[in-house]
């Protein structure tokens, strides 16, 4: 276990440096992470996909990457390969209704988007009508902007009925670390800040109010940290709910990780001169797709009280893979 | 076939064969077992029942899994100990009611401890009949545990131990103490400290039991008055407690939140008829919060496990029990309105007792700043 924790660590180190240093798709290419993807079934493997995202999240990168993994459970019953699909996100809006999004840019790939009850179709980005929108957070999304209702069906409802699921499962683990990229940064930010920034004569870092703000915002990092990397463990093995227990910790641990960041930093924190914001920006804006942390705490908590199901059980499993 | 299914046969060596024997076993359970499981308030009720429990799992074998043979266990590791617990819990035992220290003192008197001691002694304690208490807070030394003024002196082929221990939890019910006791000058702090371990039958010593503000009467405070101990008695080093302390502690926030959690999710899933529509967002919130103890906990396990224990990282893990804690126990109180006014019947009593108790552990075993501290310090390296 604790070599894999440094060929994991490293492996990041190195995301980290492609996504500091070139474009989102340029990153990609260099770390061969299309290559990787199509190994994700490989458990020696999957921490290096993954690490893609946490390093997105914390160097403010953009890519295709979350498309490309979303569609990834759907490609075997295509003929595409890895990387040539990017799957559309559903989400809603409380004024506008359903709408599908794509993160990152489609450029000339085809958009998968799979619609419960009638089935996935894949159609060429270049034949849908896309607007681009840039979240803050330098996060480019792209709405499609057609009813996608009236696609005919490429892979039948029987076939995206599993691969839905599964897709849904790899996606809200990625979007968690992407997360918790974004979070560790905005913390790292608040760390460097209280060394510096002296009120009283003194470093604020001195002051036991913020130190302990400041590891408040590490618990909430770590408890993320280990829950995400344990899902990636579990690979297969993943109990039922265990992905939206990641995520709804991703969006609630994210957002409070990114705002005690902020109140060490005062008033600067609030302003473009820091990237605090974008950080934080991101962190909302992955909080918003594939399920809130509110959503999925309501879900969570529903599904326990009426089917008594417990994501975290059974846990002999859990003890007995490392 | 899913994972579960996939149970090999050894228990020794695979920890599922082991969970699913012990499961197998449960679904006849001993009568003891059955009568830890009733709400018993009365503390010195709970002793009893958990002893004569223990006592069966020991003799059945289940509970020296985890232990090695040499001090009279099975062999195996942590991790069967975590199962072990975690059956129970399952089973409705609503907590390890004393034998909290098989997982917070039990580890390091296997690690550091005399090995011929340890061998009697082991077993005394997994079945129920000789218990242990740790002795490391004083009246002047909460927190600044180093600040300790409880003092052994050489002489007669052992030591002499004057001074008083306070919070000392389960000392009524105890047999051995684990006692923490000065042997440097005044001023060496953690460099003159060594871990004895004190028959409370012995001459000299007086338990004295300390009414809690929820009722049960588990804290003692302990005096010792020229209390003889021989030097047999020393674990680890002489001037090397401060190592068995860190030990101790390295469990009771690394590694005693798994054991202490599994408890909690049966307080959740027992409690699922008094929730509502309105409250499942605040049962998923306990949900994240128990989680994040099982994950962080289960890796303190196998690092225990792997002779590579947690150190300051274990910090995390305690204050993320006491989150869960605070939650659970938060979303049964809302729920439950009879817990606000108090004691009506047996059940409720305990409820209440343990919403209290979720209360306070952000002090017990390092408070929540000692551990935000440590973080701050060490892990954040802040100045
Ligand atoms: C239920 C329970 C069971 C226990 N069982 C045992 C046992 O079995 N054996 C045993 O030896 N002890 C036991 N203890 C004692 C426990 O370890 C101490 O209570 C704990 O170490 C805190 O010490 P204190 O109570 O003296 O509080 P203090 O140290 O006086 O602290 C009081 C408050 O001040 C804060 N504080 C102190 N110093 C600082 C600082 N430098 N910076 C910021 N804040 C600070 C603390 O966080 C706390 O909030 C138990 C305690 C409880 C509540």
């Amino acid at each position: 276990m604790t070599a894999d924790l440094h060929a994991e660590a490293e492996f990041l180190d190195v995301a980290r440096t492609a996504f500091a240093s070139s474009d989102g798709e340029e990153a990609l290419r260099s770390l061969g992470w299309w290559e990787l993807l199509a190994h994700l079934d490989d458990p020696e493997l999957r921490p290096a996909i993954y690490a893609v995202f946490r390093a997105q999240g914390s160097e403010l990168g953009s890519s295709a990457a979350l498309g490309g993994l979303l569609a990834q459970p759907y490609l075997e019953h295509t003929d595409r390969v890895a990387g040539s699909v990017m799957s559309a996100i559903r989400r809603r809006s409380k004024t506008r209704g359903v709408v599908w999004v794509v993160v990152g840019d489609p450029a000339d790939r085809e958009l998968l988007i799979d619609r419960p009850g009638a089935g996935a179709t894949i159609v060429a980005a270049a034949d849908v009508s896309l607007r681009r929108i840039d979240v803050p957070g330098r996060l480019p999304l792209h709405e499609i902007q057609i009813d996608v209702d009236v696609l005919p069906s490429t892979i039948d409802e029987a076939c995206a009925a599993t691969a839905r699921e599964r897709s849904l499962a790899i996606g809200r683990i990625a979007i968690s670390l992407e997360i918790l990229g974004a979070a560790e940064k905005a913390l790292e930010l608040a760390v460097d800040y209280a060394g510096q920034r002296e009120q009283f004569g003194q470093a604020i870092g001195e002051f036991q109010a913020v130190r302990h703000l400041l590891a408040w915002a590490q618990t909430d990092c770590v408890a993320l940290d280990s829950t995400a990397l344990h899902a990636l463990r579990l690979g297969d093995d993943l109990p039922v709910g265990f992905d939206a227990v990641v995520k709804a910790l991703a969006g609630r641990n994210g957002r409070r990780a990114c705002e005690r960041s902020l109140q060490v930093l005062g008033g600067i924190g609030f302003t473009t001169e820091l990237d605090h914001h974008h950080l934080h920006s991101r962190v909302l804006a992955l909080d918003g797709l594939l399920g809130t942390a509110a959503s999925l705490s309501r879900e969570l908590g529903l599904s326990l009280r009426t089917g008594g199901r417990h994501p975290g059980f059974p846990s002999a499993l859990l003890l007995a893979d490392g | 076939m899913s994972a579960l299914e996939k149970v090999a046969t050894d228990p020794l060596h695979d920890v599922r064969a082991y969970a699913a024997g012990f499961e197998h076993w449960l679904a006849a359970p001993p009568d003891s077992l059955r009568a830890a499981t009733a709400p018993l308030p009365n503390y010195a009720d709970r002793v009893s029942a958990m002893a004569a429990m223990m006592r069966d799992l020991h003799d059945a074998g289940w509970s020296r899994y985890g232990w090695p043979e040499e001090s009279g266990g099975l062999g195996g590791t942590i991790l069967h100990r975590g199962a072990f617990w975690e059956t129970l819990s399952r089973h409705h035992v609503p907590g390890m009611a004393l034998f909290e220290h098989l997982e917070i003192l039990a580890p390091a008197l296997v690690a550091m401890g005399p090995p011929d001691f340890v061998s009697q002694a082991l077993p005394a304690l997994l079945s129920g009949q000789e218990l242990w208490a740790q002795g490391f807070s004083e009246p002047d030394a909460g927190s600044d545990l180093a600040s300790l003024r409880t003092v052994a002196v050489a002489g007669d082929g052992g030591f002499k131990i004057n001074g008083r221990k306070i919070w000392t939890s389960w000392a009524r019910y105890a047999t051995w103490c684990l006692v923490l006791a000065r042997t440097g000058t005044p001023e060496s702090r953690h460099r003159g400290l060594t871990a004895f371990i004190v028959d409370l039958r012995s001459p000299g010593v007086e338990v004295r039991a300390i009414e809690q503000a929820n009722g049960t009467d588990e804290l003692a405070e302990v005096t010792f008055d020229d209390v003889h101990v021989s030097d047999a008695r020393i674990v680890g080093h002489l001037d090397g407690g401060w190592k068995v302390a860190m030990h101790i502690l390295s469990h009771e926030r690394g590694t005693f939140a798994w054991f202490r959690h599994c408890f909690l999710y049966q307080q959740l899933t027992d409690g699922l008829e008094h929730g509502g529509a309105d409250s499942d967002a605040q049962l998923g919130d306990a949900l994240l919060d128990l989680a994040a103890v099982t994950t962080t906990s289960h890796a303190g396990l196998h690092a225990h496990a792997a002779d590579d224990p947690l150190g300051p990282k274990a910090a995390f893990t305690k204050l993320l029990l006491c989150e869960a804690e605070r939650s659970v126990n938060s979303w049964r109180y809302d729920l439950d309105a009879d817990l606000a006014i108090g004691v009506q019947d047996d059940e409720t009593a305990m409820r209440r007792q343990e919403y209290l108790f979720s209360r306070i552990v952000t002090v017990y075993g390092g408070s929540q700043q000692m551990q935000l501290e440590t973080i701050a310090k060490q892990t954040l390296r802040l100045p």
